[in-house]
Order: C-alpha cells, then structure tokens, then sequence
C-alpha cells in the first residue's frame, strides 16, 4: 500500500469509528440500558416495563407503562407522541432545581426519584434507548415547541389570564386553582388522577416556572384529561399569547405559607378577651405554620394513596383557652350519601376529619408518648373533628384502647373553593397554663381524613410531633434590643476613647 | 514568622468554632445553637485564661487593642472599627431575640445499642449469636440466593420504599414528612457499619422497640412483626446490603 493509501485507510477507519461510537452514544446501548433497568427501575415499573412491578398496586401516580409509549412531562406539540431526548433526560433525571424540598429530586410528590446521583450520563441514554425501544417510539419527527416567545407575568398578562383561567382551567383545577374541579378523572391507563393543586406548586411533577407550565399547557399531559390548549381543532383552543396569561396567572396562583419549613413552631398568640369560633380578621395576628403529610402505613389499615400533602396551623389563646386554625386542601367534601359527592368519588365515601393530638401529660423531651397515639404508660389526647358536625375528645392508651377524654373541646368547620378550615377550641391544660408565663412548647401532631378517598380509621394523613408555643412574656421587639446593643456599644467605645486619650494627655 | 498574639487568639477560636459547625455544613447533622454557645463561651474563657496566664502575654495579647485607641496614627481603623463593632453588636442582638424561643434540643442516637435477648415469633433470639439463616447460601448455592434476593426486593419495594425510596437512599416519596427521617441503606455509614441481627432486630421492633436514647416516641419506623413472617425479613435484609453493594459487619469484628 503507497503512503497516501494508509493515510486515506487511517482517515476512514477514524471517521467511522467516530461515528459509530457517536451514535452507540447518541441513541445508547440497548443491551447496557437493559442492565440498568433491570437494577433500577423494574421494581416500579416491571420486569418487562408494563407498569406492573411489586410497587405498582401501592402507587397514584402508578409508575409508567413503557410498553404504550405514552409520556407525560414533554415539550414536543400534542400531535408529537415521541418525547424529546432532551425530555426523556428531564423525566430520569428529574427537575430537582424547582421548588426543592428535601428528598424530592425527580418527580415531585411522586415516588419517582431523579437518577443522574446513580447512573451516569451514559447509562441514562442507554436506559432511554431501552425505553424508546419496549413500545417502538424513533426520534421524534416535530421538534419541542418553541418557548422562548415569553409574555411577561405584568399585572396585565396575569388579569387576562384569570378569566381565560376562569373559562378553560378551573372545571378541573378549581375557581381558586386548589385542585377541587368539578371533574371525575381517570387517565389512559385507569388510574384516579387529581387535576393539581396549583397552590402548591412544589408539588408540580415538571417545574413551576411560567414558561414550564405553559408547556404543559401548549403541549397538555398526555394520557390525562389534561388537553393540549394549542390544538386548533379543540372548542378551547387558545392563541400564543394567551397560554402565555394563563400561565402567568397560574404561577401567581403560589401559596407561599402552604409550603413547610423545617422544625417549625406554632407560635401561639394572645388576646384579650374571647377567641374566635370562625376564620376571621382576628387571626391576623397569628401566623401560619405548615407541615407535610405522611399516609398513615405503620400500623392496621394502611393508606398508600393519599390525597391531602400538607396541613396549616395557626393559634390564638387567652386566660383560660387555646384556639387553632387548621386549614387543608382537599379536592372533595365528603358529605356520604350525597350524589354529587359519589360522582367525584372513588369509592365509597366516609367522612372529612380532622384531628389534633397532644401529650395527656408532659415530660421530659425523651419521655413523651408514642406519636402514633400514644402507649399505655403514656397516653395522648386528641381532639377530633367530623365534617358531619360532631366533635370528640378522646384519651388513647395506643390504638386498641381509646376512650372518651378529660377536653371540653368545640370545633367548627367550613368546606369553600377546595379548603377546609376548621376552628378547634378547647380549655388550656393546667400545664401548659402554669408554663405560658416563661414559654413552653408542647408536642402537638395533627391527622387527617379524606373521606371522599376512602379515608377512615386508621387509614388517613398525619404528621409527627412538632411543637406549640405560649409564651405571655409581652417581649420587647427585635429592633429594640438591636438599637440597645448599638448604644451600649458605642458608648462603651466612648468611654474607652476618653479614658485613653486621658490618659495620653497626661 | 511570628503570629502575633492577638491573631493567635482569633483564629484560635474560628478554628474551633468552624469544628463545631462542621457536622451541620458537611454532613446535616448540625449541633444545636444552644450547644454550641454553649461550648464557645468555654472555649473563649479558656483560652483567655491561658493566654493571659503571664503579665507579659496579657499585655501583648491586648497591645494592639489598646494602640488602636491610643496610637494617633490608627485614627482611620479606629473610626472604622468604632462604627462597625456597635453595628456587629446590633445585628447579634437582633438575631438572638427574634429567634425568639427555640424548641428543646433533641438528641437522638442513630445506632442505639440493642437489648441482648429479643422475643418475636413466638421464641427468644439471642442478638449475641443470631446469624441471618439464609446468608450461607450466598456461597453454597447462588441460584437459590439470588431467588433469596430477589423475594427480599419484592418485600422491599411492597413495604419500604414509600419512606426508605427507589434509590434506597432513605428519600421516599413521603421521607419530607416524617421526623426523624428514614435512614438510608445506601453508602458507608448505614447498615454497613452493622451486623444483620442488628437490622433483623430494627425490622422486627421498629420504632417503637428503640431503647430511650433512640427516640422511640418519634420514629415512624413500623415493627414489623405482624406483618412479614420471620423469613421475609430476612430475605428483604439480603436485599438490602445485596442492592446496596455493602457488606454486613462481621461479629467478629464487633464489640472486640
Ligand atoms: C420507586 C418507584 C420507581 C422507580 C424505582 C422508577 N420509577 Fe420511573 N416512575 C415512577 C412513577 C410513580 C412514575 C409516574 C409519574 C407520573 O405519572 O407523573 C414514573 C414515571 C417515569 C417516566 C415517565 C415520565 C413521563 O413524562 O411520563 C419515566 C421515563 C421513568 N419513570 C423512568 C424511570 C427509569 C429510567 C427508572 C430507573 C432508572 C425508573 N423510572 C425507576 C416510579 C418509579
Ligand atoms: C380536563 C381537566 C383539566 C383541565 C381542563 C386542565 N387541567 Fe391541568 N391538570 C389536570 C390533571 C388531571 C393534572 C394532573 C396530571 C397528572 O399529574 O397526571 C393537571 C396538571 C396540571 C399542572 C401541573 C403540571 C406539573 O408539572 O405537575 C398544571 C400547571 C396545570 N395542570 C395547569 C393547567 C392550566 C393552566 C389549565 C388551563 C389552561 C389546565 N391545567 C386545564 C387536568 C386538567
Ligand atoms: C413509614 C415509614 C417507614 C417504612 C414504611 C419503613 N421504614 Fe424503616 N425506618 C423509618 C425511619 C423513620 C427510620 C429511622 C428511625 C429509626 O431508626 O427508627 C427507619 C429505620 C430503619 C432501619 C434502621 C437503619 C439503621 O441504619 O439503623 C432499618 C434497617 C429499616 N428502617 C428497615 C426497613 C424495612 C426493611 C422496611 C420495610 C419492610 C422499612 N424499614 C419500612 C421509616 C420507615
């Protein structure tokens, strides 16, 4: 072979080696993304990616059925069935940059976790491979839409998109966005599907900026009733600009004091005079704090769908009694026996109940009962609210030994626009009375009932102990100290100047 | 070159300051507020203590404070440094009291140690010598093992993976909701530092079997007892530190 012949030999077997391993790259190693699915995701989603894996039958959302090809969170038109690879890296690898809360780093408050701390680049584009290839998807032929044409979120693009909001989104997502649409909802494949809470927009699966959920509005949520509103064969079809507004609207539509911190206290305020029976204007000066549900799966009958993700709690007290407001989102009250209830339900339905659960008496930190209703040694107190108007107080010695309670405790609730809030008043204990003029906290925890969800028993929503907080002590403001300490400082400073200078003089 | 005393002095107790903060920042685990004002006023007192032990290391601890009074050269850092310190003083005061009140501080042990005999299942394991029964197929025959394994992820993602997570990294769908949060069984400091009995026991008694010191009042951990038979955990132990890649404690290692 002449020396040109090696060099061109060499070129070519260069040029299609790069090649070749580009596009093993590009569109993945079947065989490698096989492996991977095998370790990471069958469990969920199923030995041969049907959907069914051992965590299938505990799951709302249920894990994808890959073998349909139908995708959710994507950002190609709504006449492009096949994702972008660009999406299919977003739904692995989640969109764990928006809203974050601890723990949630793919699909948010979906048991979907993101990937990429475990599988490298390389293998999530193999997986994607395996995936596109268990229903046959090619590359797309449309490309994803084009989101730059942004309308700002001005008062004007947020005011027209309410009433477009008003005419096409709250049959399903509810006149306040809070998910209580007026809607029964199945998707493709037969699960429940709530419309979100758009109050809450850590809970959105694909992010919560503007231009995500004009996305999903422009593209809709394929396999859900939630349709494309840039199909211009839809009655509700919508132009450019006004998917811009409503997705405006829809982002203004955050709720910032739903969303928990961490050890976060209910700071309990005092009036004088009688406490409120009823949400008011005297609750202002109580703020809310908000903790997150967990479904009820430690003990009986457990509860592996919930539908209620967070609670809001605020109290007042005075001389003689505490009051709290418990606010919730809930998609349905559930009035059993009522049609319209039983059309939006998934089951039977029992009632909406609320439940605020205390120590019977305090200890030490390390010497309080069982959160889980307490245990004989130490028993708890609860008081407990039905939305059929009764109100209980009851005194557990765990689970199996409930009776009726030492509380006097009323409570009042109203269901309005997908939010219960009830108002819970009872005597204040003698301990927490004696322990109000230096502060005291005291562990409270809180359960919930979604009735319309088959909630009931011990099937239901909860939180751990947190804490409560009375302290009378009519204590000095903030800025007051501050200002304080910059005097005394400076004084100080003062002083020490003159006696030096004194003292240089001399 | 010598560092002066003075620096000496502060950066003596940035240094010990930053240790204490150091579990928080790295790892998660902060030490609470209270602690650690707590330890710095002891590290401060004794440190002045020390380093005023001599008149002659008093006076050059305080030599430069006391030249930026008096030295008329200083002026400028000396109006710089009257202006800041009240402002510092301000801010300080401000964070202290707008706390307000902070919650009793809770200390929990992660890894209590576990009582020497359990009861379950209708006899009494003694944790001193209990094996896993199933392990010693991983080196007689890894068919049945894997099948072992593999009815171990089954139980894993029927029962655990709400709160423990896909990933197995303690981060489930509800993992935000509870406190303490569900430990993770992936990386070096979990069930790698432990021997199977040990997690056998915690998946037997749960939360609620945790000595004092353990926080039994507040874990969310279920017992398990009554609901997966004594061979089921077992297996959904193998998973665990088969899934995970790490290997159990061995007793011999344990307790020497
Ligand atoms: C712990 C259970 C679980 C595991 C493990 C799991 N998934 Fe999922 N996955 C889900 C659930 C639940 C959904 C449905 C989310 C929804 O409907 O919004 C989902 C949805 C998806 C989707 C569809 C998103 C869309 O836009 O429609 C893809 C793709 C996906 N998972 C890929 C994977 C891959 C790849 C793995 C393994 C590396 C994996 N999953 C492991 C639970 C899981
Ligand atoms: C026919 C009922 C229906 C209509 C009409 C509807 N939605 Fe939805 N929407 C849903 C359902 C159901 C979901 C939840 C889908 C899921 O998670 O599987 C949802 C989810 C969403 C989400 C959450 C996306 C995410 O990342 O989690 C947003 C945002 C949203 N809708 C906005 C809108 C807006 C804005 C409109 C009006 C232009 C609208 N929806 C109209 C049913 C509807
Ligand atoms: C309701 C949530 C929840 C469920 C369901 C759950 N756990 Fe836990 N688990 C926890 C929490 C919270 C902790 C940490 C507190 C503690 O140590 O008790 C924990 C701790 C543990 C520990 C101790 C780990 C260590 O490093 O000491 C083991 C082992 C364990 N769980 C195994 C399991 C197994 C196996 C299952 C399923 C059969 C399971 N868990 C189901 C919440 C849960």
């Amino acid at each position: 072979m002449t020396y040109r012949g090696w060099i061109i030999g060499g070129a070519f077997s260069l040029v299609t080696s790069i090649l070749l391993s580009a596009t093993a790259l590009a569109f993945g190693d079947v065989g490698r993304g096989k492996a991977v699915y095998e370790k990471h995701c069958q469990y969920c989603h199923g030995r041969d990616g049907a959907g069914d894996g051992p965590a299938a039958g505990f799951l709302n959302p249920p894990p994808r059925d890959f073998t349909l090809g139908t995708y959710k969170w994507k950002t190609t038109p709504f006449d492009e069935m096949t994702p972008s690879d660009d999406d299919f890296v977003r739904m692995i690898n989640g969109w764990a940059s928006h809203n974050a809360v601890p723990g949630w780093d793919g699909l948010n408050d979906t048991s979907m976790p993101g990937w990429s701390d475990v599988i490298g680049d390389n293998d999530i584009k193999a997986v994607i491979a395996y995936l596109k290839n268990l229903s046959g998807l090619e590359a797309p032929v449309k490309p994803p839409i084009d989101m730059k044409a942004k309308v700002a979120p001005s008062k004007e693009s947020i005011e027209r998109g309410k009433k477009i909001f008003a005419d096409v989104c709250s049959e399903c997502h509810g006149d306040e966005g809070r998910g209580d649409g007026r809607k029964k909802l199945k998707d493709d494949w037969g699960a429940r599907t709530w419309p979100r809470d758009l109050t809450k927009p850590w809970t959105f699966r694909a992010g919560s900026a503007p231009v995500d959920i004009y996305a999903r509005v422009t593209v809709g949520i394929p396999g859900t009733q939630m349709p494309s509103f840039a199909d211009p064969q839809s009655k509700k079809a919508l132009s450019d600009e006004a998917r811009w507004d409503v997705a405006n609207y829809a982002a203004s539509l955050v709720a910032p004091y739903k969303k928990p911190g961490e050890g976060t206290v209910i700071k309990a305020v005092k009036v004088e005079g009688a406490l409120p029976d009823a949400p008011g204007a005297q609750w202002n000066r109580a703020a809310f704090e908000s903790f997150y549900l967990a479904p009820q799966m430690i003990e009986g009958e457990r509860l592996f769908t919930p539908t209620l993700n967070s609670v809001s709690v605020k109290a007042l007290f005075n001389d003689t009694e505490i009051a709290f407001l418990v606010e919730w989102d809930d998609p349905t009250e559930s009035v059993p026996g009522d049609e319209s209830v039983m059309a939006l339900s998934a089951g039977e339905v029992f009632l909406d109940k609320a439940a605020i659960e205390f120590p019977a008496s305090l200890g030490r930190a390390d010497e309080r009962p069982y959160f889980g209703m307490g245990s004989d040694a130490r028993p708890v107190d609860i008081w407990l609210w039905q939305n059929d108007g009764a109100v209980r107080s009851i005194r557990a010695r765990g689970t199996a030994s409930v009776e009726d309670g030492p509380d006097k405790v009323r409570a009042k609730g109203a269901y309005e626009k997908g939010a219960w809030r009830v108002v819970f008043k009872g005597a204040l204990k003698r301990e927490w009375k004696d322990g109000a003029s230096e502060g005291i906290f005291v562990p409270v925890a809180f359960g919930l009932w979604d009735g319309s969800n088959g909630d009931k028993g011990a099937k239901h929503t909860m939180t751990g102990w947190n804490y409560f907080a009375l302290n009378e002590g009519g204590g000095v403001s903030p800025y007051i100290w501050a200002i304080g300490a910059v005097v005394v400082v400076f004084i100080l400073e003062l002083l020490w100047f003159r006696g030096a200078r004194r003292g240089r003089d001399r | 070159m010598r560092i002066p005393k003075l620096a000496q002095f502060i950066i003596i107790v940035a240094v010990l300051y930053a240790l204490l903060k150091a579990p928080g920042v790295f790892l998660g685990k902060p030490i609470p507020e209270s602690l650690i004002f707590m330890y710095m006023v002891l590290v401060v007192a004794t440190v002045l203590l020390v380093m005023t032990s001599t008149d002659e290391s008093a006076e050059e601890l305080f030599s430069p404070i006391r030249a930026l009074v008096q030295d008329p050269k200083k002026a400028f850092a000396r109006n710089i440094v009257f202006v800041i310190a009240p402002l510092v003083a301000g801010y300080i005061a401000y964070g202290l009291s707008s706390k307000g009140m902070e919650p009793p501080a809770e200390l929990r042990s992660i890894h209590p140690a576990p009582l020497s005999k359990m009861a379950a299942y209708g006899k009494r394991f003694d944790m001193a010598t209990l094996e896993n029964p199933l392990r010693a197929t991983e080196t007689e025959d890894k068919e049945i093992f894997n099948a072992y394994v593999a009815e171990g992820a089954g139980i894993y993602f029927k029962n655990c993976f709400f709160c423990h997570g896909g990933k197995l990294d303690g981060r489930g769908h509800y993992a935000h909701a509870l406190t303490p949060r569900p430990l993770p069984f992936k990386g070096r400091d979990t069930i790698a530092q432990l021997s199977e009995s040990y997690v056998f026991w915690r998946v037997v008694k749960g939360g609620p079997g945790l000595p004092s010191e353990g926080g039994p009042a507040d874990s969310s951990m279920p017992a398990w007892e009554d609901k997966l038979t004594e061979e089921e955990v077992w297996k959904v132990v193998l998973f665990l530190y088969d899934f995970t890649g790490n290997r159990p404690r061995e007793r011999a290692r344990e307790g020497k």
